[in-house]
């Protein structure tokens, strides 16, 4: 009786709305490779940090004041007088930081197994927009809290546009609403950070995963599991999203939650990495801090743009401005990765020896980089610097030359 | 190549360039080390004696409210309103000011997230590294922070210390306290501002192990079901 009121309801509803269709289209009848590595787990685990920073974003907003004279004391507000405001505030900033690392962790497992080529170009364009998107929501995010370093890390990196001839100075002035960054710059942020680029991220989660759906995910092996199929159509080495790929998912999920909330609980400012000591002081433009250091996941795109000291004189380029274009560029040479890359296989794990040594290249260079972003400069520090950029840009520059000539070996059939 | 072979090497490549991190404590090389235990109530208000006694006269504590530590010092209301407060126009809800500014009038800086923005070890080692030097227009100098504006009101306590050739600290006086003593009471001092910095350190550091045994938990039940349901597509 009741089943059979379920289902009338449920026909009810499908005539309305393609709700069954898309279940089983997304979720309960869409194969995906049985055998995939730990790598797999992270677009799932971002999902999760995806929610966590809305949620707990909402509570947030919901005590926070976006004016220059009260957005440092209504942190303070948060963390003392709020019930639970401070769980709500270090979950965010753990969170932020989380989502980057997952970020990098899942890029990097598409730049191994090929998760970008042909068909999934989209697929990793939009994961690049993601990307962009996130850099700049974090971005916007740190300046709220009004502190010393929110104030001097969002003027080195608003004097960025300021570099770019002819229209620079005008350009900043309209970004920021004033001649100097002030609370008409908090108070846009704000705007920013909630509403809008929240908006773009979640529309572009869904045509990254709508667009994933339709070309089928990878695995580590690179093989193509829609070419053997049994006689309901499912692939040989694919099972159903749900509640297969779902369920193996919950384990992760918890570990995941085990090392966030002892973040969380017992070392939220993460060593002075995720809240940073000079922003427990409120902005003051009198006084600039000592070394003003980006929070770690910008300081690998931080290092390269301290990296360039040097401009191109005759083209009326200056230093400050190269570097802006380099720094931008180590971001945009990501999004054409797909048309870069001309190996026949996907997977690094059947690539030649070329691969392997840039993959190797480019992640210890981004780590290094990563490393003395964080730190003051010097002559040393700076020259490391460089020949890191270099090895950043280097794998990626020379794939289409490494990638069609040097020998692969041969996938298998199955997985 | 296995994936595992490249993090290995990875981690050879970079960790010696992560390793190499640097602390510094002013102009000392090393901070001494310290670490607040805010979960000892005694210590907290010992604490909070000495900022009362010797601190609150220049600095204020403007984000922490009386009542808050009615709450988590375990301090009578009596106690709080007669002694502590000593003030009829200053409600148990106010935030600890004395009426001072922000930055009162000889400089001194509000106190509730110094220990945040230093950290603790620096705050301990600096309390503790003042000398006398007749060029300062305070009569004393410190270790850590050369120069500073803060007279020496500590040192009474700790006796005095002047600077060898070599320019290490040593003690030509007496004070009130041994230099045990006066440690462990710049220790509770610290403590106190650390707690002051962050009222909510106590129900977090108290009560975060549950949620983590809550998800171990949910991890071994979550794998138990995976492992299940994986056996039908084996």
């Amino acid at each position: 009786m009741e089943k059979a009121k379920k289902n009338s309801f449920m026909s009810w509803l499908d005539k309305r709305l393609p709700v069954t269709e898309n279940l089983e289209r997304h979720l309960t009848k869409h194969p995906v490779p049985k055998k995939v590595n730990f790598f797999y787990i992270f677009g799932a685990l971002l999902m999760v940090i995806f929610m966590v920073q809305v949620i707990t974003g909402i509570w947030l907003m919901m005590f926070y004041t976006n004016t220059e004279e009260g957005a440092f004391a209504s942190i303070e507000y948060i963390m003392r007088d709020v019930e639970y405001g401070w769980l709500m505030r270090y979950m965010h900033s753990t969170g932020a930081s989380a989502f980057f690392f997952l970020m990098y962790f899942h890029m990097f497992r598409g730049l191994l197994y090929g998760s970008y080529q042909k068909p999934k170009e989209l697929v990793w364009l939009f994961g690049c927009f993601l990307l962009f998107l996130l850099m700049a929501e974090g971005f916007l995010g740190y300046v709220l809290p009004w502190g010393q370093m929110s104030y001097w890390a969002a003027n080195v990196i608003l004097s960025l546009f300021g570099a770019i001839p002819f229209i620079g100075e005008d350009l900043q002035v309209w970004i920021q609403g004033d001649y100097v960054l002030s609370g008409a710059t908090l108070s846009r942020f704000f705007a920013l950070h909630v509403v809008v680029v929240p908006l773009l991220m979640i529309a572009l989660v869904v045509f990254h995963i709508f667009a994933l759906h339709e070309v089928g995910a990878g695995n580590p092996e690179g093989v193509d599991i829609e070419k053997h199929r049994d006689k309901n159509g499912m692939p040989l080495d694919g099972a159903p999203f749900h509640p297969y790929k779902t369920l193996s998912a919950l384990p992760a999920i918890g570990i995941f939650f085990v090392i966030f909330f002892a973040i969380v609980f017992f070392a939220p400012e993460g060593g002075g990495y995720f809240l940073e000591k000079p922003n427990f002081e409120e902005a003051d433009f009198l006084k600039t801090p000592e070394h003003i250091a980006p929070v770690w996941y910008y300081a690998p795109f931080y290092s390269i743009l301290r990296a360039i000291t040097f401009g191109i004189p005759f083209l009326g380029i200056t230093s400050k401005f190269l570097g802006f274009i380099i720094f931008a560029g180590s971001i945009a040479i990501l999004f054409i990765v797909p048309w870069l890359d001309r190996s026949n296989v996907q997977s690094i794990r059947y690539k030649g020896i070329y691969s392997k040594v840039a993959m190797i290249l480019f992640a210890a260079s981004f780590l290094t980089l990563g490393y003395l972003g964080t730190k003051p400069v010097n002559e040393l520090r700076t020259l490391i610097a460089q020949i890191c950029t270099l090895f950043y840009f280097l794998p990626l520059i020379l794939m289409p030359i490494y990638t069609k000539y040097e020998k692969t070996l041969e996938v298998p059939d199955r997985l | 190549m296995k994936i595992r072979a490249l993090f290995i090497f990875l981690f050879f490549v970079t960790f010696p360039v992560w390793a190499a991190a640097e602390t510094e404590c002013g102009t000392l090389e090393k901070c001494d080390s310290f670490k607040s235990n805010v979960h000892d109530r005694n210590s907290l208000q010992r604490g909070l004696g000495l900022y009362k006694n010797y601190c609150s006269s220049c600095h204020t504590l403007r984000y922490l409210r009386w009542n808050r530590l009615e709450r988590d010092l375990d301090i009578p209301e009596n106690i709080l309103v007669e002694d502590l407060i000593n003030n009829p126009q200053v409600k148990t809800s106010d935030f600890i000011t004395f009426g001072l500014p922000e930055v009162s009038a000889i400089g001194a800086p509000d106190l509730t997230l110094r220990t945040r923005v230093r950290g603790e070890e620096w705050i301990y080692t600096y309390l503790r590294t003042f000398y006398e030097d007749s060029e300062q227009i305070t009569g004393s100098n410190n270790l850590v922070y050369p120069g500073t504006a803060m007279l020496n009101v500590l040192g009474g306590l700790q006796g005095r210390q002047v600077l060898d050739q070599n320019g290490n600290l040593e003690k030509v006086g007496d004070g009130t306290m041994s230099t045990e003593e006066y440690d462990a009471a710049i220790g509770d001092l610290v403590t106190f501002l650390a707690y002051a910095s962050e009222p909510a350190r106590i129900s977090r550091e108290k009560n975060g192990i549950f949620v983590i045994l809550f998800f171990i938990a949910f991890t071994a039940v979550m794998w138990l079901l995976n492992r299940e349901y994986t056996k039908d597509i084996k």
